[in-house]
């Protein structure tokens, strides 16, 4: 269904946590990968549930659940989200395969994410060393 | 020295660029004409120019450049009106540089005279501030001498390192996976012996069984045509042969496919010989002699000692050596430091050297040397040294060491804090001596390199500064060790030694292991990392860290091995974790992190120089053991006789209380009597029958009240004897004066 995108109208992916679905500006994402195992980063705050390797570089897996306090049902067909911001690789878990829709750009989308508002808010910040953390 | 014939050639080098900034300039200053900016880099290249002229002692290249960089600074400050009419004695002055260079480029030294009316005609201009008049409108440039080499930009290498950090990662997934294959072949071709086994000896039997039969069939083929036996029988047999075919097929195929990958996996170890070679090799482009940079240092230090009125000499041995652009870069920093610390502070002025009987002129001495994939620059001095009672007397007054054990620290350690953060800077004036001057920047650019800096000194007579940096930042060298189904990996160039926790039992309660009559703190990795409680430990080793002469050791559970690998950055978005220096993907795919061990220990040197945990130890007035099988005795024990400032031991039967005497000093053994593998009786026996332990004072700590225990313990040549249950006043009484008689 390759409809031709109208000049007005604005691509977005759509991915899923829990029961709730978020909107990222299409431009930003980058693939959509099978997650298969996750490596967890010891020291790194709760919502980065670690890193996933891809072609000899790895790339932090967030998890946004924790983030927005969102209930999980499953984590059976988790897919990470690989969004691209300044250059920087991000994974998004999601619970859904992302698809993409089209909306008019006049719309007011809910549940949208700015990937570099999402970037700064969630990056790491320095911290003491080895700063512990739960480990569940 | 560095030799001229290298030198040349990076003037070569340089000249080429400058003299395209040069005719590119004058182009398009003859095109576009005046340009604030391109007079600025015309006047930035003829200042290099002369610059690096001078260092290789072309003086008619000095010279000319000279001249045309104050041609361009007068145009710059515009005390001479730019004319296009300049142009011609411009590029007049570029082409006599031109073919000096090339008479360096062909015979390494400048032959031809300067014309004198040229230089002459720029001083003129210079002088009177006016252009005269052109006879000739234009001047064809010579060509440039033409060099085979190609410059090419860091970036562009780096690329090239990147997609070879990942050929590398695709190589060992290979490597693995060859592995994999030999195991299905061997498989393959064990299963095919079998099924040829199986299928030969049946067909054996099946022969030698029909044998007769067919001899029947046969006959009955001419007796009885349509026999069924015989149609069956041909059946079986053609079936038997099929099979019997293919299965020679199979085992042909079989031993094709193990030739085959016998064959691959000989193509992929030259595969691998030659990444490794071109690893080498990349390596190798983005290595810049050191000479390079020491040479440019030496000679601005050399200029900086004249103003300061001192006179050094600067001698440099292992110029050739070569190492990574970016180390190169990052060196320059902490290299100017240490050489402006030792003309500022280290060398003595004429007077006090004379008076010293030393020579007038101060001697620094830089040597490089290679060891294995480290540099090792040597930094010496003959000046003042530096004076370690001071630096003891500063750190005290800094609260880096307690005044009380400043005596059992090593020259070596207490020198190490003089790279402490602000050491020195609150009292310069008073410090004359030593050389703390923002010595911790120096520190922290060689860490960044994943170096190490030493500081040896001699007062009076000499200071020596160590750096040992990895030749190359790209390929690290590193010690793999797993954590929780997780590795980590750490760079090795801090790793002294590594223990196994078994020799220091008590390492994990201590947190400090007694080492080569050092106490070391120790932490443990999985309390750190995981917030697991380390105590569970029952295996694992001691990684014993040198930090400058500081010692910490970290207890991890496994250890891998130790790899070379390309260590990536976290990213921007990851960059707050500052534990760790960054990742690489090993050969299964799987991510290792590399720590940063700096960071481990951080809060230690930077806040205290030293753990609550060793000052501890320090103020103990003295050391009992206490043997007993009963864990509660022990704990009451020791924490009554810690309450006393006593640093306790404890060992559950003989057998581990000879060990721990083997390893620590201790001031007095509390020993039961009744206790499994060694009993109290034994141990006393045996210590007194020890030479090193005759007067060692034991006492027994026993529920036996008896006369005869008691007799039997002193005949043995034990010191006190008290019953259990005890109490303070026998402990008192027992204990702690006999240790105050000591």
């Amino acid at each position: 269904m390759s409809e031709e995108i109208k000049e007005t109208e604005k691509s977005y992916c759509v991915f899923g946590i829990g029961e709730r679905e978020f909107l990222i500006p299409k431009e930003s994402v980058m693939q959509v990968l099978d997650v298969t195992r996750i490596f967890p980063i010891p020291g790194a705050p709760d919502y980065i549930v670690g890193a996933l390797p891809v072609r000899g570089k790895i790339i932090p897996a967030v998890d946004l659940a924790k983030v927005y306090n969102i209930e999980r049902l499953n984590y059976s067909d988790n897919k990470l989200l690989v969004i691209d911001v300044k250059g920087e690789k991000i994974g998004i878990l999601s619970d859904i395969t992302p698809f993409f829709v089209n909306f008019e750009s006049d719309i007011v989308v809910e549940d949208f994410i700015d990937p570099e508002k999402l970037f700064e808010q969630l990056k790491v910040s320095s911290q003491k060393p080895a700063e512990k953390r739960d480990d569940k | 020295m560095i030799n001229k014939s290298e030198l040349i050639k990076y003037f070569l080098l340089e000249a080429d660029d400058c003299l395209n900034v040069l005719v590119e300039g004058t182009e398009e200053l003859e095109t576009k004409g005046y340009n604030k900016s391109t007079i600025e880099s015309l006047f930035r290249a003829t200042h290099t120019l002369k610059g690096s002229a001078s260092i290789v002692k072309f003086n008619k290249i000095t010279m000319l450049s000279h001249k045309l960089e104050d041609l361009f600074e007068a145009l710059l400050n515009g005390e001479i009106n730019y004319d296009n009419s300049l142009i011609y004695h411009i590029r007049n002055v570029i082409n006599l540089i031109v073919a000096l260079v090339n008479e360096v480029h062909e015979a390494g030294e400048e032959k031809s005279e300067i014309e004198k009316e040229v230089i002459e005609l720029i001083d003129n201009i210079l002088n009177k501030k006016e252009i005269p008049a052109v006879q000739q409108k234009s001047v064809i440039f010579d060509a440039l001498p033409v060099t085979d080499n190609v410059r090419v930009e860091l970036k562009v290498i780096e690329n090239i390192f990147a997609s070879l950090s990942e050929v590398l990662v695709q190589k060992n997934t290979i490597t693995d996976k060859e592995k994999e294959l030999f195991h299905i072949v061997e498989e393959i071709s064990n299963s095919g012996k079998k099924l040829l086994k199986e299928i030969t000896d049946f067909s054996d039997m099946y022969w030698l069984s029909t044998y007769e039969r067919g001899q029947k069939v046969i006959d009955s083929f001419f007796v009885d045509f349509s026999d069924l036996e015989f149609d069956r029988y041909d059946e079986y047999h053609i079936f038997l042969r099929k099979i019997q075919e293919i299965t020679n097929d199979i085992t042909e195929g079989i031993n094709s496919l193990f030739i085959f990958s016998e064959n691959l996996s000989s193509h992929f170890k030259s595969l691998g010989r030659e990444i490794n070679y071109l690893k080498d090799s990349l390596i190798e482009i983005r290595m810049i002699p050191i000479g390079k940079l020491l040479h440019r240092l030496s000679e601005a230090i050399k200029e900086n000692a004249k103003d300061i009125g001192k006179a050094v000499e600067i001698d440099i041995k292992g110029a050739e050596i070569k190492i990574d652009k970016p180390v190169f870069d990052s060196l320059y920093e902490p290299i100017i430091h240490i050489l402006r610390n030792a003309i500022q502070h280290g060398i003595e002025s004429f007077e006090e050297r004379i008076k010293k009987g030393k020579e007038q002129t101060g001697h620094i001495k830089i040597d490089v040397k290679k060891e294995g994939k480290y540099i090792v620059i040597a930094i010496k001095d003959d000046g003042r040294g530096i004076d370690i009672d001071k630096v003891k007397e500063i750190a005290v007054q800094k609260g880096l060491i307690s005044s009380e054990y400043t005596s059992f620290i090593s020259e070596e350690e207490i020198l190490s804090y003089i790279f402490v953060p602000g050491f020195s800077t609150s009292d310069e004036i008073d410090f004359q001596s030593g050389r703390g001057m923002g010595l911790n920047i120096v520190k922290t650019a060689i860490s960044k390199l994943k170096g190490t800096i030493e500081v040896f000194s001699e007062l009076d007579k000499e200071t020596t500064f160590i750096i040992k940096i990895p030749q190359s930042l790209t390929i690290s060298n590193l010690l793999i060790f797993s954590s929780h189904n997780l590795d980590f990996a750490i760079p090795i160039n801090y790793i002294e030694e590594i223990l196994t926790l078994e020799d220091f039992p008590q390492a994990l309660e201590e947190r400090s292991i007694n080492h080569k009559n050092r106490i070391i703190p120790v932490k443990i990795f999985s309390e750190i990392f995981f917030s697991l409680n380390g105590k569970a430990l029952q295996k694992g080793y001691i990684i014993v860290f040198n930090f400058s002469g500081i010692r910490k050791g970290l207890i991890v559970d496994e250890i891998l091995g130790h790899e070379e690998a390309t260590v990536h950055n976290f990213g921007k978005f990851l960059e707050g974790l500052t534990q760790y220096l960054g990742y690489f993907i090993s050969g299964k795919g799987s991510p290792r992190y590399v720590i940063d061990p700096l960071k481990l220990f951080e809060e230690e040197f930077i806040f205290t120089g030293l753990s609550d945990k060793i000052t501890e130890s320090f103020i103990y007035s003295g050391s009992v053991l206490v043997v007993d099988d009963s864990i509660s005795v022990r704990k009451t024990l020791q924490s009554v006789l810690e309450a006393k400032k006593l640093r306790v031991y404890t060992a559950k039967d003989g057998v581990e209380a000879l060990n721990l005497l083997e390893r620590n000093k201790v001031d007095m053994v509390v020993t039961d009597l009744e206790m499994p593998v060694m009993h109290g009786y034994e141990l006393i026996s045996r210590l007194r029958k020890d030479a090193r332990f005759k007067n060692l004072p034991i006492i027994v700590l026993t529920s036996r009240g008896t006369k005869k225990h008691e007799e039997k313990a002193f005949e043995l040549g034990a010191d006190g004897y008290i019953v259990k249950p005890f109490d303070e006043k026998a402990i008192e009484e027992e204990i702690l004066d006999r240790l105050k008689l000591l």
